[in-house]
């Protein structure tokens, strides 16, 4: 009946039991010696059948009481005590749990059981983490924004000097270090909007081999400032290929930017070079190729470094570059393959259909 | 006449090292500048500055709070004022104007980019008075 506070028949049918069991927590009930008298059914799923057992084998698969023992202080001292524990459950996860101690006491006020409930909070403990991570990278972002902005800031004193006493090339070289910083901050403001939003992919035929010349000629300046060899090759027998090449031009800036400051980094080679080849790769798929002999990565490095803002270079890497880049290719239903050595230096390959499907 | 004041700057970012030796040299100091920490330190040993401008986040081997410890526990070079500068501030949790006087790694003043030249310079003339090589005065 609508408005009644009749508990319904459905309700009563489950019972205590019942109800307990449909708990989105752990609970159990210990005796003063610590043994399972009770367990609901989310914790016989998790931890298996413990009544009888010792809570801490059954939590922690110890069979030490635990040194900080929540369920112990309610049985001393009859108060609720919350805690933050690590259990392993019966599969081998590990999971942060809160956990709730409640005293349940007899008719004579004594502490008869400990009820134990517990929250697994693993989930808000990665969110957690994510966004520390987050905050992390936000500030090196910003460290790497104003760098750049010191860069124009300091590149337009020059021009100023450089017009104020006619010497044109003070000015050109001011104008030089305002351009080049202008366009690193374009490419993080790039790269963030694309790692941010959902970006369509629109594709139609292009030649890579245009893409590849159009992009490296973009990095001529930059790699002669860094004295890097930049040079390109491509195989004048490749089709057109069906890409987004916007998206796909800006997988290779991101690619060679990544090879120029891996060179930079490099302090032990006598000259550094980016070499980007495009061609095929077998007989269905393409490929775009940048190879540098700068710094590498470790091997216990390389699976991380296609993370969002994971960096390998320290202060001079946003750690959005090769997230950017591995996001357009999947988008593109292709995939990044890479070759590192460290200090000899790295190959990334980018893999792609020649006959994109229409997306 | 008056000796100009030597002053050896230390950044691994060329464009920064180039805008800042154009500006300081123009207001009439004498300039050095070295591209990473080592060479850095070997160039304030050699050269013996009055003040020395360091990156202090420089990501080269030896960073620039290598070079900041290296100054300060060398008796020789200890006494010469380091302005520190960098992009990072209190968003990367680090308020470099609060270490201590004895640490090792305290710079005496610091100047977050983009830094702002006229204060800067100010600083440094303060700085380079006779006398005033105190450490740890900012408001000197």
């Amino acid at each position: 009946m609508p408005g009644s506070a009749q508990i319904s028949r459905t309700l009563l049918d489950l019972g205590y039991r019942g109800i307990i069991d449909l708990l989105p927590c752990y609970l159990s009930i210990q005796d003063p010696s610590m043994n399972i008298l009770f367990a609901n059914e989310n914790f016989r799923k998790d931890f298996g059948e413990r009544v009888g057992s010792p809570c801490h084998l059954a939590y922690k698969g110890s069979d030490q009481i635990c040194e900080a023992c929540p369920v112990r202080e309610s049985f001393n001292d009859k108060q609720i005590h919350v805690s933050e524990e690590t259990v392993q459950l019966s599969d081998g996860e590990v999971a942060q749990l809160v956990v709730y101690s409640v005293p349940v006491l007899d008719m004579l006020g004594n502490v008869e059981a400990v009820m134990e409930m517990s929250t697994n909070i693993n989930k808000v403990k990665k969110l957690q983490k994510e966004l520390t991570f987050l905050g992390q990278s936000i500030a090196v972002l910003s460290h790497d924004m104003k760098n750049m902005l010191e860069g124009i800031n300091g590149g337009s004193y020059v021009i100023e000097e450089g017009l104020k006493d006619g010497d044109i090339a003070l000015a050109s070289r001011g104008w030089d270090i305002v351009k080049r910083n202008i366009g690193e901050i374009s490419n993080i403001a790039q790269n963030i909007l694309y790692s941010s939003k959902k970006r369509d992919i629109k594709c139609h035929e292009v030649s890579p081999a245009e893409i590849v010349r159009d992009v490296v000629g973009l990095f001529r300046e930059k790699a002669a400032d860094m004295d890097i060899r930049l040079e390109y090759f491509s195989n004048p027998a490749l089709p057109p290929v069906n890409l987004d090449s916007a998206s796909m031009r800006r997988v290779l800036s991101n690619l060679i930017w990544n090879g120029l400051e891996a060179c930079k980094q490099d302090k032990f080679k006598d000259s550094h070079s980016v070499v980007v080849r495009t061609g095929f790769h077998d007989r269905y798929c393409c490929m775009f190729e940048v190879e540098d002999n700068g710094i590498g990565v470790d091997e216990e490095k390389i699976d991380k470094i296609f993370e969002e803002f994971y960096s390998s270079k320290g202060s001079d890497g946003t750690g959005l570059g090769l997230f950017v880049a591995d996001k357009i290719v999947r988008d593109h239903g292709g995939r990044i393959e890479v070759l590192s050595s460290p200090g000899k230096g790295s190959t990334f390959r980018v893999i792609l259909a020649i006959k994109q499907p229409k997306l | 006449m008056e000796k100009t004041a030597k002053i050896v700057i230390v950044d691994d970012n060329h464009d920064l090292l180039f805008t800042m030796e154009t500006f300081l040299t123009r207001n009439g100091f004498e300039v050095q500048t070295a591209d990473d920490g080592q060479k850095g330190f070997d160039l304030i040993k050699a050269v013996h500055p009055d003040l020395v401008l360091l990156d202090i986040m420089m990501e080269t081997t030896y960073s620039g709070l290598d070079v900041c410890k290296a100054i300060r526990s060398d008796p020789g070079l200890k006494g010469i004022p380091i302005i520190g500068i960098s992009g990072i501030g209190d968003e990367m949790g680090i308020q470099i104007d609060k270490w201590g006087d004895d640490d090792y790694f305290s710079v005496d003043e610091f100047f977050e980019k983009p830094v702002d030249r006229e204060k800067l310079l100010e600083r440094i003339r303060i700085r380079l008075k006779k006398g005033v090589i105190k450490r740890g005065h900012p408001n000197l």
